[in-house]
């Protein structure tokens, strides 16, 4: 992939998706797209270029293209400068705020099979150890998959899976389950587990009063109508002061105004004022 | 506190120094017509230097073609005149406060890493705003801490209490600073700044990138200060806990809107991502001159 190509993909996808790619990104795009040009039998990025750009009507490869772009799998710990943000400068923040009320939301949407909302329940417990019990806590995490959902309702997780989570961690909050291990009760008790489709905005329900939303790689297979609107609907649910963390490389820029961009070491976070 | 300070600055012989040479090209560069030919004299005259630069020159990070580049002048015309000015910069400041020998978790690396850091964004950022400040954001931004160097150097004990106080309390460095030390990087800098004999716009960004609208060089301060926060967030910070800012709010930024820049036309998101991993570009741009290390 010369220079030139790079950049017309990459500002391509940016500007289908939110998705971005710096210079330096290049051979990540490259090996990603990879599979996208032999499944397509082309010889080279340009020629997949113009098929994205006028042979595409249905979206179907765009969509291939998402797959192969967003970083699809799922862990625990996942995107450590984003839950460092939420670890170290939000959630403190908030335990502080709601001393008194003693409540807090968390919403995990596209959670798929579990590990990001457990990620945030295992956070939480950390952080408020023996008091978490005083604590009226409750993590939605909400995923368009039923075959998802019943997964993370099992918790159960291979060590691929558990491969961001220190010995520590996993001493203290898995159990051997044959090869594989269990989330213990403690932290699975945390979250409640709900299927709905994000994009059908008309008839969610989901209510309102969350802290922090995490929406990762979800909003980037929406076009930038359905976008607004489910951005919106999250902007809505959210408590003034409440935070919207999207996927890593991901961007509202063209999206929405309402935010404010906070800054954090390495990831950026959507407050609502 | 601050004329204690300065009356045992003014008594302190082995106040480190940059060579003169740099000065010389710093100052160089701001006169209207520059001469490649005196620019190349002058490099001429620090041997360690020329090598340096040559060395840079045919490094993986500036090299654009095959040819090898064999002399300053064809260094000067591949690179141009700023980056010329920025490089020598780079190389003097870290041969007079070499990071070698000291490992990679100390304040010392920290410090240039981040002011490397903070350089390359500035410059970045000038291009991309297309502001009018000449190619002195990257020097700027690699001599804006200065003053911590003196700190660190002659009143170590209580610069690192300080920094310590930082974290500890989450505050940035500079308040720690004057709560423990009574003064600040950024007044100790301007000392230095005189008496190295700095351009004006140097003491300005030194002195002023925490309070960018009291400088007179605003443009190139007020960069250098949006640029010290971003370098900070991208993981290169050097002491004190700046956990989460919002850009457009910041000083520099709402004074480059002020001066008629269009700063809300600019996708943030996609600026912080351009910028990248800059662990990873700084690593390569110091490399570059065979400087680094830890």
């Amino acid at each position: 992939m010369n220079q030139e190509s790079f950049r017309l993909l990459r500002d391509f996808i940016y500007d289908k998706s939110g998705i971005f790619f710096a210079d330096n990104k290049q051979a990540q795009l490259e090996t990603r797209l990879a599979q996208r040009l032999k499944v397509n039998n082309l010889s080279d990025f340009d020629a997949y270029y113009d098929l994205l750009k006028y042979d595409d009507p249905a979206s179907d490869e765009l969509h291939s293209l998402f797959d192969s772009v967003s970083t699809n799998e799922t862990s625990f710990f996942r995107s450590p400068p984003q839950v460092e943000a939420f670890q170290k400068k939000v959630l403190p923040d908030m335990l502080a705020a709601h001393s008194a009320a003693k409540k807090l939301r968390l919403w995990s949407a596209g959670c798929s099979t579990g590990e990001e909302p457990y990620t945030l329940a295992i956070i939480i417990n950390e952080m408020l150890g023996a008091a978490a019990s005083e604590w009226d806590i409750r993590i939605l995490g909400s995923d368009l998959s039923p075959k998802a959902l019943r997964s993370a309702e099992q918790a159960v997780y291979n060590d691929y899976a558990l491969r961001g989570v220190s010995a520590e961690i996993r001493e203290r909050y898995f159990e051997p389950q044959g090869a594989a291990y269990r989330l213990i009760e403690a932290a699975r008790k945390l979250v409640d587990l709900e299927h709905f489709n994000l994009s059908q905005t008309e008839t969610l329900e989901v209510g309102e009063g969350f802290d922090v939303i995490f929406c990762r790689n979800v909003l980037i297979y929406f076009d930038d109508e359905l976008k607004r609107r489910v951005v919106s609907k999250l902007y809505d649910s959210l408590k003034v002061g409440g935070y919207l963390f999207i996927g890593h490389s991901e961007s509202l820029h063209n999206i929405s105004r309402a935010f404010k961009l906070v800054h954090f070491p390495g990831a950026l976070g959507y407050r609502k004022e | 506190m601050l004329s204690n300070i300065q009356k045992k600055l003014d008594h302190i012989d082995e106040i480190p120094t940059l060579p003169t040479v740099a000065i010389e090209i710093i100052s160089l560069a701001q006169s209207a017509n520059v001469q490649m030919n005196k620019l190349s004299e002058v490099i001429h005259r620090d041997p360690p230097l020329a090598a340096k630069v040559l060395r840079a020159a045919n490094s993986a990070y500036y090299r654009r073609s095959d040819v090898e580049v064999e002399t300053i002048q064809r260094a000067i015309l591949m690179l141009g005149l700023n980056e010329i000015v920025n490089l020598t910069s780079s190389i003097s400041v870290f041969s007079a406060f070499p990071t070698a020998g000291q490992d990679a978790q100390s304040l010392r690396y920290a410090f240039w890493n981040h002011c490397v850091a903070t350089g390359i964004i500035a410059k970045y950022m000038a291009k991309k705003f297309d502001l009018p400040t000449s190619g002195q954001e990257f020097v700027g931004g690699l001599l804006h801490d200065i003053g911590k160097i003196v700190l660190d150097e002659f009143f170590h004990e209580d610069f690192v209490q300080a920094h310590d106080f930082a974290v500890e309390r989450g505050l940035d460095l500079i308040v720690a600073e004057r709560e423990i030390l009574g003064t600040d990087h950024a007044e100790v800098g301007a000392i230095l700044a005189d008496r190295w004999r700095l351009p004006s716009y140097l003491k300005d960004v030194i002195a002023f990138h925490h309070v960018p609208a009291q400088a007179t060089a605003k443009e190139v301060t007020a960069v250098v200060s949006i640029a010290n926060q971003l370098a900070k967030s991208l993981e290169l910070s050097c002491g004190g806990g700046t956990m989460g800012f919002v850009l457009s709010e910041l000083e520099g930024w709402q004074l480059l809107k002020q001066l008629g820049h269009p700063m809300d036309d600019i996708d943030i998101e996609r600026l912080t991502f351009e910028l990248g991993d800059m662990r990873q570009e700084v690593a390569s741009y110091i490399s570059s001159f065979g400087a680094g290390g830890g």
